[in-house]
């Protein structure tokens, strides 16, 4: 059955490659191995929201089962987003899991996390850290994912204040990425984030 | 759980009608090959192989239908549009070339058969009686006389039989056998006692 598999994936690239979603740049597919079993995915984020601007590189493993079972993906670009864990890249996206359909291909699957990137579920999180701060302080939460974006994913938005206080962790001798998501963690305030990482 | 996604319907692009008749080879050739995609099952992308089709309208392989329900069997669903699917339920599709030369895929159970459902006609024909006129009639009367005329349809003028085919043909035949059976099981007794 792994032979179903290849056939179906050999079909859905080539027609990915010629959807218009490819030709706006609004995905993009590549094949990682030659054996169609893991592709590299990329997503735009979306316009009018914190990851405008920014590309999203996704890890996609395809199961021998496919597609009567879903591929596995997550995200290789570190996002700051409810849905998505900060730390493994980790997806909770309901069609990814028990509302899988065979008829969905990588297509629909990347124009879906897409349109995840545009409506977070804080309900339903990956990350509860970041879904806490999506709910308690959405300003902030879109700060903090704009220069997520900035950083990671080449977005626009450069944030002075961010990166201040993030340089003056490094300054104490803290990994950059720790010091960042502690920071993200506690509001972009320096004193309780420093407290967190000196008291473990 | 999160987002939900509306699962992408194939978005094949309607033939465009020829206009006319000596239209070149190449034409030809992808106006063969849109129409091949809209008979692609919705499951392995390829042309649909011992094809059925799902209540909501839906195109698969027999194979990649089945194991999609195995695989999904908490959840019966169709694989495009998320409707209520069943193994009863789906509905083969015969075309008019052969389809047994196709390999039929190691694990998948035989496609489903269609339903045929007989016209009206004459569906007691369970005595092998032959002749559809036949009519018996039972009484008891004031014995020997009442019997008599009962037996053999003496002196009074009845209805002819219903039309063949009518509710009320099927339903006087009905009534006539059931009557055969209760004077043989009568007569047995008869014997018997």
């Amino acid at each position: 059955m792994a032979n179903i598999a290849t056939q179906r994936i050999k079909r859905e690239f080539k027609e990915v490659i010629k959807s218009e979603e490819v030709a706006k740049c609004a995905i993009r597919v590549q094949l990682v191995d030659d054996n169609y079993t893991e592709l590299k995915g990329e997503i735009a984020g979306p316009p009018d929201t914190p990851y405008e601007g920014g590309n999203f590189v996704l890890e996609i493993k395809v199961p021998e089962t496919y597609p009567f079972n879903p591929p596995k993906v997550r995200f290789i670009t570190k996002i700051w987003h409810p849905n998505i864990s900060s730390v493994t890249g980790a997806i909770c996206l309901d069609i990814l899991k028990d509302q899988w359909a065979a008829a969905m291909t990588l297509r629909t699957v990347l124009l879906s996390l897409q349109a995840l990137l545009s409506s977070a579920e804080p309900d339903d999180p990956q990350d509860a850290v970041v879904a806490k701060q999506y709910k308690d302080k959405l300003d902030m939460f879109e700060k903090t994912a704009r220069h997520w974006t900035h950083v990671y994913a080449g977005g626009p938005c450069y944030n002075q204040e961010f990166a201040d206080k993030i340089k003056r962790l490094e300054d104490m001798g803290v990994e950059e990425n720790q010091a960042r998501v502690a920071l993200s963690s506690y509001n972009w305030d320096l004193e309780r984030a420093t407290e967190q990482l000196f008291s473990s | 759980m999160s987002t939900s996604a509306s699962p992408a319907e194939p978005s094949a692009s309607p033939p465009e009608p020829s206009t006319s008749g000596n239209s070149s080879q190449k034409e030809g050739a992808g106006e063969e090959a849109r129409d091949d995609r809209n008979f692609e099952c919705n499951i392995c992308l390829d042309t649909a192989k011992n094809a059925v089709v799902s209540m909501c309208g839906h195109l698969f392989c027999w194979p990649c239908l089945h194991q999609w329900l195995e695989t999904a069997s908490a959840r019966q669903v169709c694989p495009v549009c998320k409707a209520a699917i069943s193994r009863e339920k789906v509905v083969p599709l015969y075309g008019r070339g052969s389809s047994d030369q196709q390999d039929p895929r190691e694990n998948s159970a035989p496609r489903p058969s269609g339903q045929r459902t007989e016209p009206d006609g004459s569906l007691f024909n369970g005595f092998g009686l032959g002749d559809n006129s036949f009519h018996l009639s039972f009484g008891i009367g004031a014995f020997p006389f009442g019997f008599f005329t009962s037996t053999f349809n003496l002196g009074e003028t009845r209805p002819s039989p219903a039309a063949m085919g009518t509710p009320q043909h099927l339903e006087e035949q009905f009534l006539s056998k059931i009557f055969l059976w209760l004077a043989i099981i009568f007569i047995a007794w008869l014997l018997l006692a």
